[in-house]
């Protein structure tokens, strides 16, 4: 056989292989997905998002575990997100290639791939034992911690991404250095910026093990922000590892419920980022 | 044969050169590297000067040197002076930014600002102006109208700048600059980036600049310094080897090194 | 003409270059018209004053060159606007030698005009118009770069190389019969050539405008009638 022949099989057979692993991966992906909507699509109703997680043998809703995953999520997201875009911004504007922002930078990756239970335990220790009690802020401080990294590392590298040209001609105008960042750096970057604060919040959505030693869980409407508050998670948590069929079902269904959500963070975080090289 | 009144900078129609900036001893270091040893020379106003030399040979750093926006970056310095109109701007402690309004600079590769057009050119203005709307409109329009860009985009000054030709980018990058009204525009390489059209319009351009600014062009296209410039500064190893009237330097130069890169002998 | 450069100030330096040669021209017209004038009428300050004129003529020749050398050097032309240099640049060459020639025309004449008239003289104004009609045309042609009134220049050089010998055998003559009038006849024979040398130097100029226009070089030998180089002149005989 001639070597382009030989080619030719090597293409197919290593094209056949791709292929398979993508179709292996799919799969799962699809299996999931598949299982989620088939158990959890009959949860879905009005009554899911009206009544309060109900004691076992009885029907009702999660409004208390979505309301509290909200708040929890909008909480840390509002605590996270300005402290992250700032360190990111004091990375790549004020310490490139020193040694103070290498160390930074360092521990900034070790956080970012903390187990999620460590800062639950963290916090655990510094917020609920000090306050004697869970409450909803402790875990929207846990929750914080994880986003802050994700924050800044697609801070700095969007950032980064922006081309000291730009700089240099809004100096060269006689412009201030805080006012080249804010005018020019950040709107250059702007769209990676949100697209990692969507991505930081898609993260947390679906966080149990920080919630599990901070927030706890509430069966009864609250929102005292000083007391154990119902999320989704932790609700799922309890309610499918149970015996109780309706209390099953509601678990399918905010499992459901977190997964499209997630799902349209992160498609929207990536049209986001698509829109951006359009425009460019 | 005696060179006719017409061939110098200063004809019938031109005023008789002024010396604008006098670059004075100057030396600059990236860190321990000297690249820059011992430069003294003129610019004159509302004359166009050209550096031209080989790669590496200091001529953009040099430029850097008159708006020091090599203090952006830690390990760079300069030893010397730049006296312009009897002031020596090398001196530390000078506030960067008000000297930085007064020298404006083009960079080679077009920058538009993620703004409007618009707010592209005012961004400077507002820097240090406080001017009501329709004053700052009016400094826009002759802004874009210098850079021969007006007519172009007088009816899309909302839109953004990003969405601009590369030719009409870097007219715009120099209607910003001349927007703050400075007295010397400092030219990178303007044109090393654009099609042939457009550089010819950028060298139309700085000859209807001239008039009114003291401009340093450097380029790495010695034909591009010989249809542009009034004088011309031929630089090699960080060293100024000649400094001429362009015409002087293009028919007869006084080094024969200088004649020699011109005319191809060596890169 | 075609469209402007991007770059208007080299439009400017080409008009500057074509505005001195349309002077040149049209001051060795003038050279030529005031030496015959003053060869005609005998007038020796006439004459002077032409003379003086050349340096004027010199002049504008220097600043020609000055201004191409500059476009050259500056511009870096190519296409039609090299060729306009490199033309104008040999057009202002021989315009500085039409120059010179009717200068050479006025200094003869003062000799001339110490010496006794002599019949043949009338024949001068004649050549010389033809010569000033020439040069006339040849300019119009370059201002208006014209190839084919350019090409027709060319042609008639012909008609002045035929007087130029018609009045070579006059002189021959008349110096043969007469031999007091030997001084006056050999300084007319000096001026007529200078004069047939004008046409020829119009007709490089037509040369060069053609080659400005077209690109390519005029083709085929020049039409000569200056068959004086070939007179055999015998004593005592009629010439042949």
């Amino acid at each position: 056989m001639d070597r382009y022949g030989r080619r030719r099989i090597a293409n197919g057979v290593v094209t056949t292989l791709s292929v398979a692993a993508t179709a292996f991966g799919l799969l799962w992906l699809i299996l999931v997905l598949w299982t989620l909507l088939w158990n959890g699509v009959a949860a879905i109703t009005p009554a899911l998002f009206s009544q309060m997680t109900p004691p076992p043998g009885s029907a009702g809703g999660l409004l208390n575990a979505i309301f509290g995953s909200v708040v929890m999520t909008l909480t840390a997201t509002l605590i996270g997100t300005p402290t992250g875009i700032l360190a990111g911004t004091f990375l790549a504007e004020y310490s490139r290639g020193n040694r103070f922002g290498e160390v930074v930078r360092f521990i900034n990756d070790i956080l970012l791939s903390a187990p999620s239970i460590i800062v639950g335990l963290f916090v655990y220790e510094i917020m609920v034992i000090r306050m004697g009690h869970f409450s909803a802020w402790a875990g929207a401080v846990a929750l914080a911690i994880i986003v802050i990294p994700v924050v800044v590392r697609t801070t700095e590298d969007m950032l980064n991404l922006v081309p000291d040209a730009l700089r240099e001609a809004a100096s060269a105008l006689g412009s201030p250095k805080w006012k080249v960042i804010v005018m020019v750096s950040y709107r250059a970057a702007i769209q990676g910026i949100v697209t990692g604060v969507m991505l930081a919040v898609a993260r947390i959505a679906g966080e149990t093990a920080p919630l599990l030693f901070t927030a706890l869980n509430n069966q009864f409407w609250s929102t005292n922000m000083n007391a154990p508050m119902a999320n989704l998670p932790v609700v799922i948590f309890q309610f499918a590892m149970s015996p109780y069929s309706d209390w099953q079902e509601l678990a399918w269904g905010g499992a459901l419920l977190i997964t499209i959500t997630v799902l349209f963070l992160n498609i929207g975080a990536r049209a986001l980022a698509s829109l951006g090289t359009f425009k460019q | 044969m005696p060179p006719a009144a017409s061939n110098s900078p200063a004809t019938a129609s031109e005023p008789a050169p002024r010396q604008k900036v006098l670059i004075r001893n100057v030396d600059f270091y990236y860190g321990t590297f000297k690249a820059l040893k011992n430069v003294t020379m003129p610019l004159h106003d509302k004359r166009v000067t050209a550096f031209i030399g080989p790669s590496g040979c200091g001529k953009s750093t040099l430029l850097r040197v008159l708006n020091r926006i090599y203090e952006l970056y830690p390990g760079q310095r300069a030893t010397g002076e730049v006296i312009v109109d009897d002031e020596n701007i090398l001196t530390p402690g000078l506030d960067l930014n008000l000297l930085r309004a007064r020298i404006g600079m083009v960079f080679q590769k077009p920058t538009p600002f993620p703004m409007s057009i618009y707010d592209n050119i005012a961004f400077g203005i507002r820097l240090y102006e406080n001017l009501p709307h329709h004053e700052l409109d009016d400094r826009v329009e002759s802004a874009l109208r210098r850079a021969a860009l007006w007519d172009e985009v007088k009816d899309k000054l909302r839109q953004s700048g990003l969405g601009l030709s590369g030719g009409q980018q870097q007219r715009l990058c120099i209607a910003r600059a001349v927007a703050v009204q400075p007295e010397i525009l400092l030219l990178d390489e303007p044109a090393s980036a654009l099609d042939p059209i457009s550089t010819q319009r950028i060298e139309e351009l700085i000859a209807e600049l001239k008039v009114d600014y003291c401009i340093a062009i450097v380029t790495h296209n010695m034909q591009q310094a010989a249809r542009t410039s009034d004088y011309t500064a031929f630089m090699y190893l960080g060293e100024l080897i000649e400094f001429d009237e362009t015409e002087r330097i293009f028919t007869h130069p006084k080094q024969k090194h200088t004649e020699d890169y011109i005319t191809g002998r060596f890169g | 003409m075609a469209s402007e450069h991007i770059a208007r100030g080299y439009d400017e330096e080409l008009r500057k270059l074509n505005n001195t040669v349309a002077e040149m021209g049209g001051l060795a017209e003038s050279q030529l018209g005031t030496a015959i004038e003053a060869v005609m009428a005998r007038d020796t300050e006439l004459a002077a004053h032409v003379v003086e004129g050349d340096v004027k003529v010199d002049e504008l020749e220097r600043e020609l060159d000055n201004l191409a050398i500059r476009l050259l050097a500056l511009r870096q032309p190519v296409a039609r606007d090299l060729r306009e240099i490199f033309s104008a640049l040999k057009i202002g060459s021989d315009l500085e030698r039409i120059g010179d020639y009717a200068a050479n025309v006025a200094k003869r004449s003062i000799a001339l005009s110490q010496s006794p008239a002599v019949r043949p003289v009338y024949a001068l104004p004649r050549m010389a118009h033809l010569a000033q009609l020439l040069i006339k045309d040849v300019l119009d042609s370059y201002v208006q770069r014209d190839a084919d009134k350019a090409y027709s220049v060319w042609k008639r050089d012909a008609e002045l190389d035929e007087m130029y010998s018609s009045l070579f055998r006059e002189l021959l003559t008349y110096m043969m019969e007469d031999p007091r009038s030997i001084g006056s006849c050999t300084h007319l024979l000096f001026m007529a050539k200078n004069i047939e040398r004008i046409g020829d130097h119009a007709t490089n100029i037509a040369e060069n405008l053609y080659y400005l226009v077209n690109g390519t070089p005029l083709e085929g030998a020049r039409p000569k009638g200056d068959t004086s180089s070939l007179e055999v002149m015998m004593p005592n005989r009629a010439p042949q």
